[in-house]
Formats: structure tokens, sequence, C-alpha cells
């Protein structure tokens, strides 16, 4: 990441105030910080981050090709309820790991074969991108809980199977580090790998230079002999993938599938896209804008144990205001230029 | 789609819905149930009886109201996706005006106009003001107004979210929810009997399109508005000021959004409830708009569908085995081919119905 540059500085800054500022309520009024900020509560700060990450590398893909993903959230309760759905159908009452395993792969897979008629329907038939985004949102709360009631009677699944933590022996023996990152779910480390490597795929090699070319002068990759429509289908078809992993992940780590309301995904695909755009566009910047919005929504469980009443839902409201606020004082958020417009190629 | 004719855009419309019904259709076969059944239950719930009638017309208002909101900005060129965040505090604005003001007023039929009247009028105010808040982001900030309008949507659901559940909750409920507005403060019940729908309001809702297509079509103002949203340079010759016209197009945007809670809280709900769970009107809207080519005439045959469609989902809940969930996921449908015109357009092409093009 580029630390001389302003913005980066501003959001930089933005994300450590907030922690100073909670530190400095936490100190003046007396909190036991030691039982607030303990060593569980970094592992589900990283295990609430995993999914938001994921979907925010996703959606961050496509929109540096040039088109604007904000389905995302719909991708993401697809692939929730399609995980669970799997996992249900291959390993019945009591499935295992391995099913769960294969259920996240089969549903990923599902993942793709939508994106792929998603990204058919915004790139060669030029459809209205926020509409079209809006929509999967609405076909994912119609038709996720409509699968678990048709798989399990009810728009709520019974108890699945949770993903198991990895131990590595000795590593894990570590303060404070050990059982973080070596006694953890493997997703959290699979996310991790998805940022490094997402980060030099597009920072680092010519395809990632493709990438954002096809977002900010597909003329001159045209010309330059790349299909900027292949690009861009490549760059669709990975969001929805990753937000469909996003979702899987999502179930994995709660062991059972939720439909009520806004589904178990719960906004959790619009904060992947306040998640980059805070993150500038920027994998590993999205993922620890996800990190700091995953630790704030566990914030609250640990005031909760030590007694500290706080409203929930104004708390929530965080990374939305700062995004807003992000944009306007610093508008070096620069979407990309050609975004949302289809291109055809002239020859 | 400003270029189609009005015949290619109304064939869309009805491709794109029937497209659709039958994806839905589809789906409810291969899931175990009757189709046939399953459209009946459609058309009986939609306009079966007068309570069906009046049921459909109830959402329709609704998503006429909301519909224009997001024309008036598309037609501008500008994309308010808030106005379910508008929808949501002018309507809590609304609730919250009554309440307060009801104690100075005299009661009965008086005392219920004149309320109903600052009620709507505290939400216009307060949906627009809500409107205004992104155009002033945009037009002095340079922030992209797609994002901050879905980010105001989310502020503005969590925020009444919060302050029905605690400060403005009414004394002694149970659930997160205001107090009631007075009995009297209530909508003349003619024609239809029931408590939630009166065409008082829908005849509000009409004079509301038709001082909106007479403001886009016959004013300066309006002719401002559309020029700078599709003719940047034509209007800055002209001497239009960009920004201003941003911010007006916002502010009226979000009044028509006040309008359409102000009714939700005066005739449909009769007090304030968690905003999470009053339906996503604001939303559909963006779909109804685009269905109407956003025209705000043509807003009331595309709001009547999704009213239908709504009314077909309250009944399919109560009266079939069939998971209502269906009926959600056939709207996102509709609004997803909506959104995709070409689609229909080169489908046409390709089978010789297009015709002229």
């Amino acid at each position: 990441m580029d630390l001389s540059d302003r913005g980066t500085q501003l959001r930089l800054g933005a994300a450590v105030g907030t922690v100073l500022l909670v530190l400095a309520i936490a100190l003046a009024r007396g909190w036991p910080l030691a039982d607030i900020v303990t060593v569980g509560f970094v592992e589900r700060t990283l295990q609430a981050a995993t999914p938001i990450a994921l979907a925010s590398i996703g959606g961050l893909y496509a929109e540096k090709s040039g088109v604007f993903n904000i389905g995302l959230e719909g991708f993401m309760i697809f692939g929730a309820a399609n995980t669970g759905a799997l996992v249900w159908i291959i390993g019945g009452e009591s499935p295992t790991q391995a099913d769960l395993w294969v259920a996240m792969g089969l549903a990923v897979a599902l993942s793709i074969a939508y994106t792929v008629l998603f990204a058919v329907l915004l790139i060669r038939y030029k459809a209205n991108q926020i509409v079209a985004g809006l929509a999967v949102w609405f076909i994912g709360l119609g038709f996720g809980p409509f699968t678990a009631v048709l798989v399990w009677g009810n728009r709520n699944s019974p108890g699945l199977v949770s993903m198991t933590d990895v131990t590595v022996p000795g590593l894990a023996e570590i303060p404070v580090v050990g059982p973080v990152l070596f006694d953890t779910s493997p997703l959290v480390l699979l996310t991790i790998l998805v940022a490094v490597a997402a980060w030099v795929f597009l920072y680092r090699t010519r395809y990632g230079y493709w990438l954002q070319a096809a977002g900010e002068n597909p003329e001159a990759l045209d010309t330059a002999g790349v299909n900027v429509n292949r690009v861009r289908y490549a760059a669709v078809i990975f969001s929805g993938a990753m937000a469909g992993l996003a979702g899987a992940v999502l179930l994995a780590h709660a062991g059972s599938f939720t439909g009520t309301g806004q589904t178990m995904v719960n906004g959790r695909g619009w904060i992947g896209i306040v998640a980059y755009l805070f993150g500038n566009y920027n994998p590993l910047g999205a993922a620890a804008a996800a990190l700091l919005f995953g630790g704030l929504d566990m914030l609250q469980i640990q005031f909760q144990t030590v007694g500290i009443q706080f409203p929930n839902r104004l708390v929530n409201l965080f990374p939305y205001a700062a995004v807003v606020v992000v944009l306007t004082v610093w508008s070096s958020t620069r979407m990309p230029s050609a975004l949302g417009e289809p291109y055809e190629s002239e020859d | 789609m400003l270029n189609a004719s009005v015949g290619e855009r109304i064939a869309i419309a009805a491709a794109s819905t029937t497209l659709a019904i039958l994806i839905g259709l589809l789906v409810v076969a291969f899931a175990g149930y009757d189709p046939a059944q399953f459209l009946g239950n459609v058309v009986v719930g939609a306009f079966g009886d007068a309570n069906a009638l009046a049921r459909t017309l109830k959402f329709t208002t609704l998503f006429i109201l909301t519909g224009v909101a997001v024309a008036i900005a598309f037609r501008a060129g500008v994309f308010n996706i808030g106005v379910q965040g508008q929808f949501v505090v002018g309507g809590f604005a609304t609730v919250v005006a009554i309440l307060q003001l009801a104690p100075f007023l005299p009661t009965g039929a008086t005392g219920g106009v004149l309320l109903m009247l600052l009620g709507t009028v505290a939400g216009v105010i307060a949906g627009g003001a809500y409107g205004a808040l992104p155009g002033i982001l945009k037009a002095y900030g340079d922030a992209n107004e797609i994002v901050t309008t879905i980010m105001l949507n989310f502020i503005a659901t969590g925020v009444v979210g919060y302050l029905v559940d605690g400060p403005f909750r009414g004394e002694g409920n149970r659930a997160p929810n205001t107090a009631r507005i007075p009995e009297y403060v209530s909508l003349p019940r003619v024609v239809f009997d029931v408590p939630d729908f009166s065409v008082v309001g829908l005849a509000v809702t009409l004079a509301v399109v038709v001082g909106i297509a007479w403001v886009l079509a016959r004013t300066r103002f309006g002719y401002d508005m559309v020029t700078s949203g599709h003719q940047v340079a034509a209007a800055a010759f002209s001497g239009v000021n960009a920004k201003r016209t941003v911010v007006a197009t916002m502010t009226l945007s979000g009044m028509v959004a006040g309008v359409a809670g102000a009714l939700f809280a005066i005739m449909i709900q009769g007090y304030y409830s968690d905003p999470a769970g009053i339906g996503t009107y604001g939303f559909d809207a963006i779909a109804v708009s685009l269905l109407a080519a956003n025209n705000p005439l043509g807003v009331v045959p595309a709001g009547f569908l999704f009213g239908a469609l709504d009314s077909a989902g309250s009944h399919i809940r109560i009266n079939s085995d069939v998971p209502v969930q269906l009926i959600d996921g056939i709207i996102g449908l509709v609004v997803l081919f909506v959104a995709v015109p070409e689609l229909f357009r080169m489908a046409a092409e390709r089978t010789g119905l297009g015709g002229e093009n």
C-alpha cells in the first residue's frame, strides 16, 4: 500500500482514530479492557471478517474491470443457502467435515454458474448494472429462504456441521499469535492467502494490469490487442465465485442456515462493498477494512459479556456512515473511469 | 431506453413480466407443486374479491409514489437508490409530528384532517431533506450518489429502528413500535370498507403523479432537470446551474418519497415500526420506474403490476402451501429482466417480431 498517498493516510487515520477513540472511552470509563480485548475476541474478529473480506475482494475485481457488481449480497445468500442444502443432501443428519468441504466446493461451482448468466446479461446484453445487481439481492432474498423451506420445511435449518479448527502442533503454543493463527478455522488462513494473492495478481502481473485497464481505459487495452469483454467476464465471474465462497464460509462457521429476516448474510455483502471503497480498491486495504468492521461487530459481544450496554443498532451503522464521510471528504476514492459503461470493440 | 417507442416499452415490460412468471411457474412445478393452481392463487390473491383488490391498490399507491420519486431522479440523470431511506424517514417524521401535535389540536374530523396535513408536510420535509443530503454530497463533495444513497438507506433503517425501539417506543408497547396515532386521524372508508386502504389515498397518489408529470413536461425547472440529465453541455450553455439542479432534483425526489412514507404511516400502519420489516418499496420502485421508462404516467400501470404481485404474495402466504418467498423471488426476476431491455430487443429482432427496428 502506498503510504504517501493522502487518501490512504486519511483512511488509516480514520481506522486508527476509531480504535484509539474506543480505547480512550474504555479507559475514561474504567472498563475492564483485559476482559474485553481477549484472545477469543481477536479470533472471533478474524472469523467475522473472513466472509466480508472474500466478498469484498471479489467485488473489487469486478469494479476494477469496469463492472459494478452490487449483487454481492444476493450471491452470498445463494452461497450460504446452497452450501447448507448440499451438506444436508450429501451428509444427511450428521454430515462430516469432508461433506462440508464438498458442499462448499459445489456451492461455489453453482455460484459460478449463476454469475456466468449474470455476466452475460451485464456484458453482452448491457443490463443496467445497478438494477440487475439489486435484482440479484431480491432473487437471493426470495429463493434462498425458498430453498430452505423446500429442504427443511422451515426457513431456518437445523444444526448441520461447522468447520473445525485446524491446530498446527507447536506453533499453536505461541502465546496470542498461536491460538489466533495456528489454532483456528482453516478458512481464516485461506482468506489471508486469497487477499495476498489478489494483491499480487492485481499489482504485479500482466493480467492485473489488463484488469485495471479494462476499467480505466478500455480503448487502450483493446488497441493493445486484449479482448476487453473477456477480461470483464473473468472479473465478474470471479466476483460471483468469491461472494459464493463468502456465503459458504459464513455457513461453515455458523454451522446452520438462517433464512428469516435479511437471512444470515444480513448485510455482509453490502459491508463488503463498503470495505473495498474504504480500502480504496486495494485487496489488502479491503481485507483490513473487513477486519475493522468485523472487530466492531464482535466488540459488541464483548461489551455484553462484561455488562456494558450499547445501542447495537447504532454501532452497526459505523461502516456505512464512515464510507459516506470518506467518499465526501476525500474524493480520492476514484471509481474506475469506464465503470458501468458497456464496451463495444470498433472492429 | 429513451429512444424506444411507447409500443416497444410496453412490449418489453410485458415480456419481462411474462418471462419472470414463467420461470416462477417452472420453479413451482420443479418443487412439486401444481403450477396451474399457483397461477390461479396469484390471480385470486390480486383481484379475487373487493378485499383482494383493496389490498392490491394499497400496495399500488406505495409503488406508484416511490416509483415516481425514482423516475424524477433518473430523468435528471441522478441515480437515487435512496428512495427507501427517504420513504422511511418521511413516514417516521409523519408519525412523530402527529403524535407531538395531537394534544394541541381539537379531536374529531377537523383535528384529524389538520393532523394528517401537518403530518404529511413533516413527512415531505423530512424525506426532501434526506434526499437533499446525498444531492449536496454529490454536487459539492463529488461523492458518488449511487454509493451514498445505498449507505443512507441502511443508516435510515438503523437509526429509525433504534428510535422506535428506544426513545420513541410507545408506552407499554412490548413490540418495538411507536404509540398509535389517534383513531380520528384516518382517511375515510369510501368504496372499500377496509382499515388500511382508502380511495382518498389513491386520489392523492394520482394527483402527485399528474403534478410531477406536469412539472417535468411543462415547467422551466422540469426542462432544466431533464436537459441537465441528458444534454449536459446544452444545459450548461443555456445557463443551468448543474450543481443546484442536482440538489433540487434529489430534494424533489425525496419529497415524493416522503409523501409515500406519510401515506404508509397514516393510511396503512397508524404507527411506526422497525423499518427493517416494512417491505422494500423504495428498492422495488427502481424497477417500477424502469418498467415505465422513467415516465411518471407510465409508473401508474407499472406500480399496479407490482401492487398486484405483492398482494398475491399476501394471499399465498395464508392460502397456499407454496412458500411465499417464491413471490419475492419472482419480483426479483421481474426486476432483473426489466434491467435488460436489450435482451428482449435482440430476441425480437432474431424472431422477426420487432418489426420496423
